[in-house]
């Protein structure tokens, strides 16, 4: 009875091991698509949707569906080409994304990673040069997508071994039960939010917290340099009672606490369906006393992609300009269309919302803003959940890469301190 | 197996004793999918960590991040994480053990609920327990809202907050306390009566009886109890990363931040030198608790 029972162990332990050993890459591909840098050298957009099709998977990580109305770019490249996505760890950070690269096996690495600036020299092994643009890793491929001019020049590396996409604007969110509507960042002293202040996070793990506290220096007559004027800001939050310990995240706003807070644009879509699915309304507003956005994130396309062609495409979607169709708006049978040829490719791709729109849907500032709306490409934002305010007439700035890791080293003692 | 047998045993030269404990035992067979395990989850990932931490991120050998960690933020943080296990430990340990006292001394029934109760929550943690605490006590949390209907009492109108240092004491309580419950019950279910009848025959006080026969049995499981209760306060996680923004400096946060986090590059490794000096501390509090479990056997 014993023996038997571990035998039966070991069996079940040598199935469950099983496929994890033999899963293959299923796809043996045309290198082509693994090495080509731009739309030319990979035979044009139709064949690399044939290709990416014929894949039939893209993995991409840390990817939430309310960041930037991620959700809708997923659904609607899933629903036009027939192509699988996995994300793996929505949770996860830039780090993590890197490491996933240099440590996954190969058919579950992530194809393309959309992370921190921060973190190119992390990628890359190295510190980077002063001049960031020159900064490549050999985990990523080079790749540049058809929209290559329109991205800013400071943004992008020389080579397209990454670029960036899309940036967050700090704007203040509130629960519109509050007595007293928040219109600039020195606001939130007010006593009428005594424990209802947050912030979305800690600044020495998210972004979003880290330019909130750049935020709230400029708010102060600081300046990127030293951030030394938000983090007294903050501490002046912590001393009066303001500052509450709960994250400015979605699940912790819904529970009531925090009911002032500070956070990316890009998350306020989200948040606000959250709110409308149990009762309340949340607003947001652009300060009237700094208009700052973080540093873009990146796209960079994995050297090693378990799915070259499904990468490829998938950037090329992201950072699309176009105006035209969501998921809810395709017909359905556009994916099979394509495959038994009586559908272009290209001209499918062409219907659909680029990457770039959904970006500015979901409240983020798609980074080719600029070509668009020199184009009368950009669909407008969201307008229902930001009230207008002073703050739409300022211009946004955002701080280097240099400023900012200057900032994080004074925030690594000082913020455990506040 | 039989052929493995013959080869492994040696041939008996001083005494029969010797060559039984060498013996290929056939159980260790069945062991095997154990120790694969045992090897892949947790030695081969602490290899990983002990040669992580003695790399820089250029992959040069160096003990400089251990040496980080007794300065700035890396310090603070153990203390922190010192302060919130020390604290729950203490409390935890104490109202843990008069509940202890208290079950003991109820019948089969209400002990069987208590021991089950205890051991449910005893393992309830992470992020559900913050969420369970913000439901109750957070500021539109029920308790809070009842107390303010029914008995007009504000919860939050003095210096009450979940979302401090004492609010993750309090959450952590929840968790502590029936550990304590379960660990240390076993020890007072031990104690005799034959012992307070003896003391009362030799013509003992209760205070003599507490002195001289309760602190010395009791004592050794009690503080081996209360080390299992501060390994365990250290190295929780979920519920404080759920509970704070990092102005609650503990290490395990400070872990999530380099190794997972979008703000500090290239410095995972950093991360993986404050994970070996998590895993010294909880070495020494399991020697420590290994000990006192010695002096208690022996007795």
């Amino acid at each position: 009875m014993r023996k038997q029972f571990v035998f039966g162990v070991v069996a079940a332990m040598a199935v469950a091991l099983l496929p994890a050993v033999s899963a293959a890459p299923s796809f043996a591909d045309d290198s082509t698509f693994a090495t080509c840098t731009d739309l030319t050298s990979c035979g044009g957009l139709s064949a690399l949707v044939k290709a990416a099709q014929a894949e039939g998977t893209l993995n991409i990580t840390t990817v939430l569906r309310n960041w930037a109305d991620y959700g809708d770019a997923v659904d609607t490249f899933q629903a036009a080409f027939g192509i699988h996505i996995n994300d793996d760890n929505p949770d996860g950070g830039s780090s993590y994304e890197i490491n996933s690269i240099k440590t996954a096996p190969a058919d579950a690495q992530p194809d393309v990673i959309d992370f921190g600036a921060s973190h190119v020299a992390e990628a890359a092994g190295a510190p980077c040069p002063t001049d960031f643009t020159q900064c490549s890793a050999s985990i990523f491929a080079n790749y540049k997508v058809a929209t290559w001019d329109d991205i800013p020049a400071a943004w992008k590396n020389v080579n397209g071994n990454w670029f960036g996409n899309y940036q967050g604007q700090i704007v203040i969110g509130y629960d519109s039960k509050l007595k007293k509507a928040p219109k600039a960042i020195k606001d939130l002293k007010d006593p009428a939010y005594k424990k209802v202040v947050g912030i979305a996070g800690d600044p020495t793990g998210a972004q979003e917290a880290l330019i909130s506290v750049m935020a709230a220096t400029v708010a102060n007559g600081g300046t990127f340099d030293n951030v030394q004027k938000g983090v007294d800001f903050y501490h002046s939050l912590k001393q009066s009672g303001n500052l509450s310990g709960a994250t400015a995240d979605s699940t912790h706003i819904a529970t009531g606490n925090p009911k002032v807070w500070l956070d990316y644009s890009f998350n306020a879509l989200g948040t606000e369906q959250l709110g409308a699915q149990i009762g309340k309304t949340f607003k947001y507003v652009k300060p009237a006393d700094a208009a700052v956005m973080g540093t873009p994130y990146l796209f960079a396309v994995n050297a090693t992609a378990p799915h070259p062609a499904a990468a490829r495409l998938w950037v090329e979607y992201l950072m699309s300009e176009n105006k035209g169709h969501l998921a809810k708006d395709l017909a359905g049978d556009e994916a099979a269309n394509v495959k038994a040829g009586t559908l272009d490719g290209a001209k499918l791709f062409n219907s659909l919302m680029g990457g770039q729109n959904i970006f500015q849907m979901g409240g983020a500032v798609p980074i080719e803003i600029a070509a668009m709306t020199k184009k009368k490409l950009l669909i407008p934002s969201p307008s229902t959940i930001f009230v207008p305010s002073a703050g739409d007439k300022l211009t946004p700035t955002q701080p280097s890469v240099a400023q900012q890791a200057t900032a994080i080293a004074l925030l690594k003692t000082e913020w455990p301190k506040i | 197996m039989v052929i493995a047998d013959d080869r492994i045993a040696p041939t008996p030269t001083k005494g029969g004793s010797n060559v039984s404990r060498i013996r290929f035992d056939k159980s260790i067979v069945g062991l095997v999918p154990f120790f694969l395990f045992l090897g892949y989850f947790l030695l081969y990932p602490i290899a990983a960590i002990v040669s992580a931490s003695l790399h820089d991120n250029r992959h040069h050998l160096t003990l400089s991040l251990y040496h980080n960690l007794f300065f700035g933020n890396y310090r603070d943080a153990f203390i922190g994480s010192f302060k919130l296990a020390f604290y729950s430990m203490l409390v935890a340990g104490i109202a843990g053990a008069i509940i202890c006292w208290a079950v003991v001394k109820t019948n089969g029934v209400v002990r069987t609920i208590t021991s089950s109760a205890a051991g449910v929550l005893a393992n309830t943690g992470g992020v559900p327990l913050a969420f369970m605490f913000i439901a109750a006590f957070g500021q539109e949390g029920l308790i809070t809202k009842l107390l303010l209907k029914v008995f007009h009492w504000d919860l939050y109108a003095g210096s009450f907050d979940l979302y401090n240092f004492w609010g993750i004491l309090l959450v952590y309580c929840f968790f502590q306390i029936p550990l304590m419950v379960i660990i240390f019950t076993p020890a007072l279910e031990n104690l005799k009566i034959e012992w307070v009848e003896a003391n009362e025959s030799l013509g003992g006080t209760k205070f003599q009886y507490f002195r001289h026969v309760l602190i010395p049995v009791l004592l050794p499981s009690f503080f081996s109890a209360c080390l299992l209760l501060f390994a365990s306060a250290f190295s929780a996680f979920a519920t404080a990363a759920a509970m704070s923004n990092g102005t609650i400096p503990l290490v395990p946060l400070l872990i999530g931040n380099l190794v997972n986090g979008n703000v500090i590059p290239s410095e995972a490794n950093q991360g993986d030198a404050l994970a070996m000096g998590m895993v010294i501390v909880s070495l020494v509090v399991i020697a420590g608790y290994l000990l006192l479990l010695r002096l208690t056997r022996k007795r």
